[in-house]
């Protein structure tokens, strides 16, 4: 019953002071110029309504330099907590999760984490789906962040670059977060933690920030633009 | 993954394990404890720098971080007045820009521009200085490191002034004693001898001054030098058989053994004396000369030069000559690439061998016919900087009939003796096998030598030859050039008649065993065999001059230098000019690894060759290694193609 509730109730000054940080946000200002939060979400599994978080990992970006003085990586205990569940893959076990704060605790800390910062992930959509979900439960609310995708960057990248004859090795069609690393080489990180995927994509979007901005990539506006995610407002 | 460093509450201490990982493996990172290495990585921030960024501005970037390369790679140059610049160094993964600024102070010494996608860990400046302070180890290293990658370059005064002095002098004055620099044999005579007996005695040593005794061999009165002679006896038009009492300059000018060369500049500067004797525990133990000093100080190539081509008998000959690899060290603190060094080498090398038969030909007396002493191989293609060995040949004019090809056969066969006895001398090796002069197959007129290229060129084997390339890398060393011309235009001639030897030549290309790859510290070859020693001459270079050659020839271009040769191609329109430009830089930097390493195994004394340990080599370096392996690849199909090209013309 209470989560019926939830979706009736105000939402957290926490949310309402977030949202008043984007009211006024110019999204015709050079990429160097916003924070970013890269987050990346471990799921119990991919159903849209019954899978839950079981981790969350986020680096802040600021001048386009990831820094390293404030991570944010913490497991977090699901409701339903089911040893034969996706876990295996993340390497976590069943007791780390069974010691881990609940999503009540971890969500205003995340919240308060990336004030001020646009969200960045790969494929950032799936992610915010499930915080949301968590957040719309828990704090009557949604996150109010613009969203950047690094998966639309990748491919306008691709795109640009082929018009430019750029060739890369590998498997040039796919833009899976591994395919991506591979092809434009940058530093591997270890994969299925929430931590070093966040930081893995970290890479990638400071790769492809710097290589659109030389190819005349500016703004924000001109990545919603080139990438055609023009059906949403605030996603880019 | 291990979680074990996880609190209980599911929180993870923030600097992620990558950086940890890192700066744990990097000097001298790698000395501090964990607890301080991750207080450490925890202010690093992540930076990504395109190919092609430029990273500092020499004279004008405030140096703001560490930085630390993660991957990648990043080239440091100088920039004159005049635009021209001077590459000082490549740094690869694990390598560090930005520590002499922020030590110091001071904005960028260098321009800084990555040559790769390049990924940086950016430590800030006051972090890095609380280490230096803090760390008695951090200091250490990066002053070592200074001292030997940067204050010997003397950069400062290279970047400020090309032409001025350098500052690399002013350290040799400084840091070299009087005594080091004693030359000669001191010669003394007493003080009562002629003039004429003095005079005498200066020649047989061929030494400018004499010191005067008096009763004691060690009581040393006075001395007299060349020029005394000159002013004093023979302008003046004194008699030969006064006594040396007479014009000597008394007291000596003396200089304690244990004084720095400048001092004794100063003082031979401030007295206008040329001589000072040197004193050591108050009895005089030699002579220096202001030439001695001048000679340290210009430890120029210029000043070698005119040296060598002053000096008229062998063994002063051969302690110039051994003074050339000297030469080279500042050359290269200078900035000057391995190709330029080679060149001057040569210089200097000919002027050597100039003398030297300059000498021998006063010992035999006039040459029956002219001649030419011919330089092969590396020399040929000025590609040689350390003495490993010599590759030379002769060729004299056709004799007009028997008597004359009897006594031609003879002179030069002793001519050509005794040269290369004096070279061996000079530090120029003679290995088994080598081609040389005093072989009588190649020393011969130059009707049959002009045979004998016809006959190599068509494709007929090369009886006994290792090296074959080595006799299409001709190149006149000394004597009567027309001969030599007359080789050239032969061979130039007949490469573009015959197709014989190119079409050998382009499968001994092909079937060159490249390394497939260059995995951390081992090379591994195509048979699997791993090798953690890289012969970078025979597997390295070798590829690229022969294919500079092969081109070469069968466009008949007459130059043997291979970055020439490549440079002709490109600009004649025979080879891609990107394709030229990529085969001279990876000719470059293999040069320049074979040269420090040449260079460092001359300075401790061993024998010069060209085995580099790959651990010893930067990433960067590896990496360059690899792009260079791969171009063969495509050397090699260019030279089929060619081949195929000269097939179809023949059907």
């Amino acid at each position: 019953m209470r989560s019926l509730f939830s979706w009736l109730r105000k939402p957290d000054p926490l949310l309402v002071r977030n949202e008043e940080q984007f009211k006024r946000l110019d999204f015709r200002l050079p990429l160097p110029d916003y924070d970013y939060v890269v987050c990346d979400t471990e799921l119990t599994g991919l159903h849209k309504r019954k899978d839950e978080i079981i981790s969350i990992g986020a680096v802040r970006i600021s001048r386009l330099q990831i820094e390293l003085s404030s991570t944010f990586h913490t497991l977090v205990r699901p409701v339903k907590l089911d040893a034969n569940q996706a876990t295996f893959v993340h390497r976590i076990t069943p007791e780390q999760l069974r010691k881990a704060p609940g999503i009540e605790e971890v969500l205003p800390r995340f919240v308060e984490y990336c004030s001020g910062a646009l969200l960045v992930g790969h494929c950032i959509s799936l992610d915010l789906h499930f915080l949301n979900l968590a957040i719309r439960k828990n704090l009557g609310g949604i996150l109010s962040n613009p969203c950047v995708d690094t998966m639309t960057m990748a491919r306008l990248y691709k795109e640009l670059a082929g018009k430019r004859g750029v060739r890369f090795a590998g498997n040039p069609g796919s833009l899976v977060l591994d395919d991506l690393t591979a092809e434009f080489k940058l530093p591997r990180f270890k994969p299925h933690d929430a931590l070093e995927d966040a930081l893995q994509t970290a890479y990638l979007f400071l790769f492809l920030a710097k290589k659109l901005k030389s190819m005349g990539v500016q703004t924000l506006e001109d990545v919603r633009q080139l990438g055609r995610n023009k059906g949403e407002e605030r996603l880019f | 993954m291990d979680k074990g460093h996880m609190a209980s509450n599911g929180q993870v201490p923030s600097a992620p394990d990558v950086i940890v990982d890192f700066l744990g493996n990097i000097m001298p990172f790698k000395e501090l404890d964990l607890q301080l290495l991750q207080d450490v990585a925890r202010h690093v921030r992540v930076d990504f720098f395109p190919k092609g960024t430029w990273l500092l501005t020499m004279g004008e970037s405030e140096v703001r971080f560490l930085y630390l390369i993660q991957q990648g790679g990043v080239k440091s140059f100088l920039t004159d007045e005049e635009g021209q610049t001077t590459l000082k160094d490549y740094r690869g993964e694990g390598e560090y820009i930005g520590a002499l600024g922020i030590i110091r102070g001071t904005v960028a010494n260098m321009n800084v521009e990555t040559v790769e996608d390049t990924f940086c860990f950016l430590l800030p400046r006051d972090i890095f200085l609380d280490l230096i302070t803090s760390q008695p180890g951090f200091a250490q290293y990066y002053l070592k490191s200074f001292s030997e990658k940067v204050v010997s370059t003397a950069y400062t005064e290279l970047r400020k002034h090309r032409v001025a002095r350098r500052g690399d002098e002013d350290l040799y004055l400084f840091s070299i004693k009087v005594e080091d620099i004693i030359g000669r044999t001191l010669r003394r005579i007493p003080v009562g001898a002629s003039v004429q007996d003095a005079a005498k005695m200066m020649m047989r040593f061929s030494v400018g001054s004499l010191l005067l005794y008096e009763n004691d061999e060690d009581n040393i009165v006075g001395i007299i030098t060349d020029k005394d002679l000159r002013n004093k006896v023979v302008a003046a038009g004194m008699e030969m058989a006064m006594p040396v009492r007479k014009i000597m300059t008394s007291p000596v000018a003396a200089i304690s053994s244990q004084a720095v060369c400048f001092d004794a500049l100063i003082k031979m500067m401030s007295s206008g004396i040329h001589h000072l004797a040197v004193e050591d525990n108050g009895k005089i133990t030699g002579i220096i000369t202001s030439h001695d000093v001048m000679l340290l100080q210009g430890n120029s190539p210029y000043m070698l030069f005119k040296e060598i081509s002053t000096q008229c008998s062998y063994p002063a000959l051969y302690s110039l000559a051994q003074k050339i690899p000297g030469v080279v060290r500042n050359l290269i603190n200078e900035g000057a690439k391995a190709g330029n060094i080679a060149q001057m080498v040569a210089l200097l090398n000919d002027r050597v061998l100039a003398q030297l038969l300059r000498l021998v030909e006063l010992e035999l007396g006039r040459a029956p016919v002219p001649y030419c002493w011919l330089l092969l191989g590396c020399e040929g293609r000025k590609e040689l900087t350390f003495k490993t060995g010599q590759e030379n040949a002769l060729v004299y004019a056709d004799p007009e009939d028997d008597y004359q090809q009897r006594a031609a056969a003879v002179y030069f066969k002793e001519l050509s003796k005794r040269t290369i006895n004096h070279l061996v001398n000079c530090g120029y090796p003679v290995a088994e096998e080598q081609i040389i002069a005093s072989d009588s197959r190649w020393c011969r007129p130059l009707r049959v030598w002009k045979d004998q290229y016809t006959t190599w060129l068509k494709g007929e084997p090369f009886a006994g030859v290792v090296e074959k390339g080595s006799f299409f890398d001709i190149r006149l060393g000394y004597g009567h050039k027309p001969l030599f011309e007359e080789i050239r235009a032969k061979i130039v001639k007949d490469a573009r008649k015959y197709n014989g030897y190119l079409i050998s030549a382009v499968n001994d290309c092909t079937n060159w065993r490249t390394p497939l790859a260059v995995f951390r510290d081992v090379i591994v070859e195509e048979d699997g065999k791993q090798e953690s020693l890289f012969d970078i001459k025979e597997k390295g270079l070798a590829p690229y001059i022969h294919f500079a050659r092969i081109l070469a020839l069968h466009y008949g271009i007459r130059e043997t230098n291979t970055l020439a040769r490549l440079a002709i191609l490109a600009k004649e329109g025979r080879l891609d000019g990107e394709l030229a430009g990529r085969i001279q830089e990876a000719c470059e930097i293999q040069m320049h690894i074979q040269l420090i390493h040449q260079l460092h195994q001359y300075e401790v004394g061993s024998l010069p060759d060209s085995f580099i340990a790959l651990g010893k080599l930067t990433e960067l370096e590896k990496k360059m290694l690899r792009d260079g392996f791969e171009l063969v690849g495509e050397l090699n199909d260019l030279l089929q193609s060619l081949v195929k090209g000269i097939h179809k013309r023949q059907r």
